[in-house]
C-alpha cells in the first residue's frame, strides 16, 4: 500500500465534496452517465473517492470498486447505500490489486490517472485482471498538447501535485504504453478533459 | 463550450472577472517608462497568478478544467495587454480595469473557438 497517496487522499477527503461536488460534478455528469452506460457483466471501478459518480452509475449493476483511501470510502458509504445496485467498495492499491488474473469483463475510471503515483504500472495491474478483449473505459483529464495550455498545466501541476492530482499527464500514451489497443478519444474540453476506451488485446 | 445557460454564464463571469482584477492590478503595479518587454512578461505573470486563485472560488461552482484554463489564459492575455499599455502611458485603475474585462470576454471567446476545433471523437491518433 502507498502510504504517502494514501494519507495525501486522506487528508482530501473532508472537503473533497465541497471542492469538487458541484461544479465539475454538474459539468462532467451528462459525460459520465454515457460512459458509464456502457457498464455490462463483471465490472471494476477504480478510485469510487466519495461516492460522487455513483449517482452516474446506470441502476442494477454489480459492481467492484476500489479506492486507496479509507476516509473517502468512509464518506460514500451513504451514496453506496443509496444506489439500487450492489458496490463493493474496498481499501486496495491499484499497483497492489488483491483479485485473481482475468478476474473482470469492464474497468472503469473516472479522474483517477492525474493521481496514480506510476500511471504505467497502474494500468498494467488493472490488465492483468482484466478479461481478454475486457474494455478499458475512463473519464480523465490530462495534459494539453497546445501552448499556452501546455504551460499552464506545467505550472499548475507543481502547486496541485502537492495535495491533489496532476494536471499534465499523458494518459492516452500511458494506456497505449501499458498494452491496451485504444478504440477512441474522445475530447469534452479542449484537449483536456476526455473519454478513452480501450480493449486488453486477446 | 458547454450551451447550458448556467455553465455559459459562469463562463463569462469567471473570466470578465479575472480580466477585469488582472488589468486592474497590472495598471496599478506597472508605471511608465518600465522595459515594456519586462513589463509585459511580469504582467502576464500576474495575470496567470489571479487566474489560479480566481478559479478556486469559481470553480466550485462552475467546472474544473473547464475554468481552470480559460481564466488563466483571459488573466495572462488581460496583463499583456494592460502591461504593455501601461509602460507606455499612464493607465488608471479603472481603466486598466475596463481593458481587462474584455480581454477577459475575449479570452473566453478564444477558448469557445478552440474548443469548438479540440473537442469530438478522435479514435486512435496520438494524443496527451
Amino acid at each position: 500500500m502507498d502510504m504517502r497517496t494514501q494519507a495525501k487522499w486522506d487528508k482530501a477527503a473532508p472537503n473533497f465534496d465541497f471542492m469538487a461536488g458541484r461544479g465539475a460534478e454538474n459539468r462532467w455528469r451528462p459525460f459520465k452517465q454515457d460512459l458509464f452506460s456502457h457498464m455490462d457483466g463483471n465490472i471494476l471501478f477504480l478510485a469510487l473517492g466519495t461516492g460522487l459518480d455513483i449517482d452516474a452509475f446506470p441502476p442494477g449493476k454489480t459492481i467492484t470498486a476500489i479506492d486507496i483511501s479509507p476516509k473517502m470510502l468512509a464518506q460514500a458509504k451513504p451514496r453506496i447505500a443509496a444506489y439500487k445496485g450492489t458496490i463493493q467498495a474496498q481499501v486496495m492499491d491499484v499497483h497492489d490489486l488483491e483479485f485473481a488474473d482475468a478476474s473482470f469483463d469492464q474497468v472503469f475510471t473516472s479522474c483517477t490517472f492525474c493521481s496514480v503515483p506510476d500511471p504505467v504500472g497502474g494500468l498494467q495491474s488493472l490488465r492483468r485482471v482484466l478479461k481478454p478483449g475486457g474494455g478499458l473505459y475512463m473519464f480523465e483529464h490530462t495534459g494539453s498538447r497546445y501552448y499556452p495550455f501546455k504551460i499552464m498545466m506545467n505550472l499548475m501541476t507543481r502547486l496541485t501535485a502537492r495535495f491533489g492530482p496532476d494536471m499534465d499527464r499523458p494518459t492516452v500514451d500511458n494506456v497505449k504504453a501499458a498494452g491496451y489497443r485504444v478504440l477512441e478519444v474522445n475530447n469534452l474540453f479542449l484537449d483536456v478533459v476526455k473519454t478513452i476506451k480501450a480493449v486488453k488485446p486477446a | 463550450m458547454d450551451s447550458r445557460l448556467y455553465f455559459v454564464l459562469g463562463d463569462l463571469a469567471a473570466n470578465i472577472v479575472a480580466g477585469l482584477v488582472a488589468g486592474w492590478l497590472c495598471a496599478l503595479v506597472i508605471s511608465t517608462g518600465w522595459n515594456m518587454f519586462l513589463a509585459m512578461l511580469l504582467a502576464m505573470a500576474i495575470g496567470m497568478l489571479v487566474g489560479l486563485v480566481l478559479f478556486f472560488p469559481f470553480g466550485i461552482f462552475f467546472g474544473a478544467m473547464e475554468i481552470m484554463l480559460p481564466i488563466m489564459f483571459s488573466g495572462m492575455l488581460a496583463g499583456m495587454v494592460v502591461g504593455m499599455y501601461a509602460a507606455m502611458m499612464p493607465v488608471s485603475g479603472s481603466l486598466g480595469a475596463l481593458y481587462g474585462a474584455v480581454c477577459g470576454l475575449v479570452g473566453i471567446v478564444t477558448v469557445w473557438v478552440a474548443n469548438v476545433g479540440l473537442r469530438g471523437v478522435r479514435g486512435m491518433e496520438r494524443g496527451n
